[in-house]
């Protein structure tokens, strides 16, 4: 079904913030992600697991609409992913494995320079920048150069960065990787204030304690395909232990994943898997 | 579903592209030395050229000073005069430093020990032939191993006697024929005189600073949009810009202007520095002039995009426009004229925009042309710009989503 938005947009009517029908992805003869089905519902945090090269990346550059899919569906806040990806944009905010931020321009700057990108009006914009600025504790550095800041520094301001334009979904890839436990914790925290604010968000990492404390939700996938998708809770039930790294050792297998797909790597650089 | 391009954004981006060049000082500081040096080398590489002037008697030399010898095996007095003639010659203008050495043999010695340019021999017999109403002859050895100098300094020798020569024929004239008949209708009844192109032209540079503005200014745009674009890929600042709502034509237009800027400025740079330094003159119109550097990046930057799109890093795709940069600076008469290129690397150098972007430069500044006398030129550019655009804006959005 189809509904008439207030903006003028047609979209498909769903409870979900994102759902995919069989999505697909191949690079030549390697399939990152295999007939995925799923759904994310409104405001939760969707927790996003699995191992080195099981597809989890590839998944979300497709719902960000930075990869094209090559068979499937994939709706985003009722919008097509492939036919209506301007819609699917201004929706979206994507904190990706590599950092979104210019080293050479401020703190301030930056989110200058990313907010005008959603045509967000300079007065709102320049209130938002300060007051997000204040809830990540970096006032006293607007005016410094990111490229000097510290890795927790880059990853905080990178966060807010990507809810400038107050996105619906928020899609955050590995946003603790590399980080101190304060700068961790901070990060987490925020991810919680993120979702009090209504924000759904698909969140991936591999530290399983972070993804038990944060997910309302987790889906494990290894091998482009859903191994499994519930409440964490309910999982660690299920394979009656207290911890969800069992349950993800125990569905994905315990031997190392080391695989590599040469043309890949050399032909797709932004296509990680 | 994609909106127009959003000409706001698309100075954003721009904008700080630019910034990025201003805030890193060491960038800055090597992007205004590559113009200087580049200027500075070619320029003094190409040093003044003054034609030969038989008026005035002048040679004019590239080269000035080489040494070279004379070897005297005549003793009489029409071959001193000669001798000391030549000597005074090389000296008022510059040409040689003249040694005497008394065996040819000792002076070839020098020669092959890298010490003369050049040997002249008065051979015996030369002051007996002058005196005998029959014509007399100098020989001369140079130092072969070197094309150019060995060119130049036969040239040069030959010059010298040719000036030599004529005195005596006007002397020989005079006296057969007291004065009635004017000895240059004997020596030279018909004469060559020509009329500068522009006047006051006092280097070649003048000719190759329009080339270089060109090369400068493509092959850095060419070269800026290919890396800016891949870089961003690999930094992961592009997935920021691509994951927002504006359309993809804004990215690709926001970098060209901000690389066709810096082109610009280090053209205007080298321009400048050849008026400054080396007295190039610009005759004509400035406007013309940018309009034909603009179209000339327009032309190619296409290019840069496609490379970027097919190669995989940041890399790959320098090398790429590496590799059709270089032989452009050669084959597209930028450096060596293109007719003197075989005929298959003619048509190479043809095909591609750098020659009619410094084909057309080269015709504004020095020949003051107008913008209808370089149509063709730019009819060309405006093609070019067209088919490569509309090659790599496709091809760009295909792979930033592949």
């Amino acid at each position: 079904m189809m509904a008439l938005r207030r903006d003028g947009t047609t979209s498909t009517i769903s409870g979900y913030a994102i759902e995919t029908h069989g999505l697909t992805k191949s690079f030549n003869s390697f399939t990152a992600v295999d007939h995925v089905d799923l759904t994310v519902h409104k405001g939760e945090i969707y927790g996003f697991l699995g191992p080195n090269g099981a597809g989890k990346t590839t998944a979300i550059r497709i719902l960000c609409t930075l990869l094209l899919p090559t068979s499937g569906t994939a709706t985003v806040d009722g919008y097509d992913v492939v036919h209506q990806a301007n819609e699917v944009r201004k929706r979206i905010g994507l904190v990706s494995e590599k950092l979104i931020m210019y080293p050479r321009l401020t703190a301030l700057e930056n989110l200058t320079f990313f907010g005008k990108l959603y045509r967000i009006d300079r007065n709102t914009l320049q209130k938002k920048s300060e007051e997000l600025l204040e809830m990540i504790k970096l006032t006293p550095f607007k005016d410094k150069l990111v490229g000097g800041f510290s890795s927790g520094m880059k990853q905080r301001i990178n966060v807010i960065r990507a809810i400038l334009h107050d996105p619906d979904i928020l899609f955050l890839d590995e946003p603790t990787t590399g980080l101190d436990p304060q700068s961790t914790r901070f990060v987490r925290d925020l991810v919680k204030e993120l979702k009090q604010r209504g924000h759904t968000i698909v969140l991936t990492t591999h530290i399983m304690e972070e993804a038990d404390e944060l997910s309302d939700r987790v889906c494990i996938i290894d091998h482009g395909r859903i191994m499994a998708v519930d409440t964490p809770q309910a999982l660690k039930d299920r394979y009656n232990t207290n911890s969800l790294l069992d349950v993800f050792l125990e569905l994905t297998g315990r031997e190392l994943r080391d695989s590599a797909n040469e043309r890949i790597s050399m032909r797709a650089p932004m296509g990680r898997m | 579903m994609e909106k127009p391009i959003t000409w706001d954004i698309t100075l954003d981006i721009a904008r700080r592209d630019l910034l990025d060049l201003w805030r890193s000082k060491m960038l800055l500081f090597f992007f205004v030395l590559f113009p200087i040096l580049l200027m500075s080398m070619f320029g003094y590489m190409y040093p003044p050229m003054q034609k030969f002037n038989a008026n005035t008697g002048t040679i004019g030399t590239a080269f000035p000073n080489l040494p070279v010898s004379l070897v005297q095996m005549d003793d009489g007095r029409a071959a001193n005069a000669v001798a000391a003639q030549f000597i005074q010659i090389s000296r008022q203008q510059g040409l040689f430093i003249v040694s005497e050495t008394a065996s040819y043999q000792a002076a070839r010695n020098q020669l092959v020990e890298g010490k003369l340019k050049g040997i002249i021999i008065i051979p015996q017999g030369f002051s007996d032939a002058l005196a005998a109403g029959q014509p007399a002859t100098v020989q001369v050895t140079v130092d072969e191993t070197n094309p150019t100098t060995a060119s130049v300094v036969q040239s040069e020798i030959s010059a010298i006697f040719n000036i030599i020569g004529s005195s005596m024929s006007t002397q020989n004239i005079n006296n057969m024929d007291g004065g009635r008949v004017s000895p240059a209708f004997i020596m030279h009844p018909i004469s060559v005189t020509g009329i500068p192109l522009i006047s006051g032209v006092a280097s070649s540079f003048q000719f190759l600073a329009p080339g270089f503005m060109a090369l400068t200014v493509i092959t850095g745009s060419l070269q800026g949009v290919a890396a800016a674009l891949s870089r961003e890929k690999e930094q992961g600042t592009m997935d920021g810009l691509l994951v927002s709502p504006i359309p993809h034509v804004s990215i690709i237009l926001g970098k060209v202007m901000a690389q066709t800027v810096r082109g610009l400025i280090q053209g205007f740079l080298i321009l400048g520095l050849s008026m400054l330094l080396f007295g190039v003159q610009i005759y004509g119109s400035p406007f013309i002039m940018f309009v034909v550097l603009l179209l000339g990046t327009a032309s190619f930057v296409g290019v840069g995009i496609i490379m970027t799109a097919i190669a995989p890093d940041q890399e790959t795709a320098q090398m790429m426009t590496m590799i059709l940069q270089f032989p452009m600076m050669f084959i597209s008469g930028i450096m060596f004229p293109i007719d003197q290129l075989p005929g298959w690397m003619q048509l190479i150098g043809k095909a591609l925009p750098l020659y009619y972007a410094a084909d057309a430069l080269r015709k504004v500044i020095i020949l003051n042309a107008s913008l209808a006398a370089i149509m063709p030129d730019v009819l060309i550019l405006i093609v070019y710009t067209f088919l490569t655009m509309t090659a790599a804006i496709p091809l760009f959005e295909s792979a930033m989503r592949r």
